[in-house]
């Protein structure tokens, strides 16, 4: 299942200040702590993070938050965390702390999904190829893509270990988000 | 027995300089007269150095040092407005007329002189400026409106950075005012400093060793802003140095940051400032420095 969590309310609750801004690596912590309680009794497979309503978000609660939440669902095989709710500005602080350790997520935007942060430009498309409720096979990927079987080995391979594909039914599908 | 040190006129990053040439051997063995009676004209980064020369003092246990205030009323009032004597009440003996009242905040002060000790100061400080922010960096200096949020952001870090490794407080100060000795144009500037323990002795117990022999305030400057090495091993730190050098590169901004007996910079087209300075008189904690630039038509 997807577990939506809105972010704002958990920064209100973590700190009292009027602002919705997400800043400094102690109220990161607090809010990543407020969002692992609520995952803890929950059944999901996906960790959708709205970001709505949040005005600012720096480096260190984007690490916090987001960075650590993606690894530790790595960490748990067939966990995800998406996020929702991006400005182009809190888009800007997320990419810059996955690229710098080497992460991405997956992002609903105008009712389509993305990829951010460290991933390579063969993952990009072969994420837009897949389908979420249709697994392809590889060599079907290879010829919709026209790419060699290699190129489409390595791409999933990338894919799967960034945790924005999965094996279903002898083929590969991407994350559902919806 | 007090000794008279001189606050240079135009009291700005090199004025902060000569101030510590003047106070020579860290800590001062003698009571220091700060005599800012001659200043003309004085930025926030070097009255918030002022105040952490005082804090350094007395966290060393000496004793609190005088200050002349400024003679000139337009000068003293500015200190005034901008919050200098409100903090330097408990760290001066001061000598000289204040102020009455400390009067209407500079209208382009978007922050005036502010301590930060805590994590919830960084949340009032940023979250302060952030209106104001907007109108001075769009409005006045011509960037593009999510210039404000980049602008927040880098407070954000650079407050954090006294919060997480100074050891003690520290004072931040956002004004925009007419750089017209180097640049000639309107900047919006963001000035941090603490009396902590520096970049050397934070980053010593984790690169020391690699840096052996070499190992110095200029080192450990170039490892903490160029390399953005952290004295934390988690992969997520060290990142808020590099946000800001991004946002800077957006905008033409500069950074320069002094611990210790170095200063260093990432220096923009705009500016001649060296990269690195070394072997500078000493000065307690650290002082950052941010300068956004009004931008010329067309650059952004």
């Amino acid at each position: 299942m997807i577990e939506t969590i809105a972010v704002a309310r958990m920064l209100r609750e973590a700190v009292t200040t009027p602002y919705l801004n997400l800043v400094t690596r102690p109220t990161g912590v607090a809010v990543r702590g407020r969002i692992e309680s609520v995952l803890a009794t929950s059944e999901w497979e996906t960790a959708m993070l709205d970001f709505s309503d949040v005005v600012l978000l720096d480096l260190s609660c984007a690490d916090e938050v987001v960075a650590k939440l993606v690894r530790m669902a790595q960490e748990r095989l067939g966990r995800l965390v998406a996020l929702r709710g991006l400005d182009e500005h809190l888009w800007e602080s997320i990419h810059a702390v996955l690229e710098h350790q080497q992460l991405a997520v997956a992002v609903l935007a105008d009712g389509s999904i993305t990829l951010l942060g460290c991933v390579p430009a063969d993952v990009h498309h072969l994420f837009a190829t897949l389908e979420s409720a249709t697994p392809l096979a590889a060599a079907a990927l290879s010829q919709r893509l026209d790419w060699g079987d290699a190129r489409t080995a390595e791409a999933l391979d990338a894919a799967l270990a960034l945790g924005v594909c999965r094996r279903a039914m002898g083929g590969f599908v991407r994350v559902p988000l919806a | 027995m007090s000794r008279i040190v001189d606050v240079p006129a135009q009291f700005d990053e090199q004025g902060l300089d000569q101030l510590a040439q003047s106070i020579g051997v860290w800590p001062p063995a003698d009571r220091l007269f700060f005599d800012a009676r001659g200043v003309q004209w004085a930025a926030p980064y070097a009255l918030i150095g002022l105040l952490t020369a005082a804090q350094a003092i007395l966290e060393a246990g000496g004793e609190k040092p005088l200050l002349a205030v400024p003679a000139a009323d337009d000068v003293r009032s500015y200190w005034g407005r901008i919050a200098f004597f409100q903090h330097a009440g408990d760290l001066f003996e001061f000598h000289g007329k204040l102020p009455k009242a400390r009067g209407a905040q500079p209208a382009d002060t978007l922050l005036e002189i502010t301590p930060v000790r805590a994590t919830e100061d960084v949340h009032q400080v940023v979250g302060r400026i952030q209106e104001g922010a907007s109108r001075i960096l769009a409005g006045e200096l011509g960037l593009e409106a999510k210039a404000t949020m980049g602008f927040a952001m880098a407070l954000s870090e650079a407050c954090q950075n006294i919060v997480e490794h100074a050891g003690t407080g520290g004072w931040v100060a956002v004004q925009a005012y007419n750089y017209r000795r180097r640049l000639g144009r309107r900047v919006a500037v963001i000035a941090v400093s603490d009396s902590g323990i520096g970049f050397r002795r934070s980053l010593e117990p984790t690169q020391a060793k690699r840096y052996g022999d070499r190992w110095r305030d200029g080192t450990a400057l170039e490892a903490a802003l160029i390399q953005g090495v952290s004295r934390f091993r988690d992969p997520g730190r060290g990142q808020g140095l590099a946000g800001i050098k991004r946002y800077l590169q957006r905008w033409q901004g500069k950074i320069s940051v002094r611990s210790g007996t170095a200063r260093i910079a990432i220096v923009p087209a705009w500016d001649d400032d060296v990269p690195l300075v070394e072997d500078l008189s000493f000065f307690p904690g650290a002082q950052l420095q941010v300068t956004i630039p009004a931008q010329d038509a067309g650059t952004t």
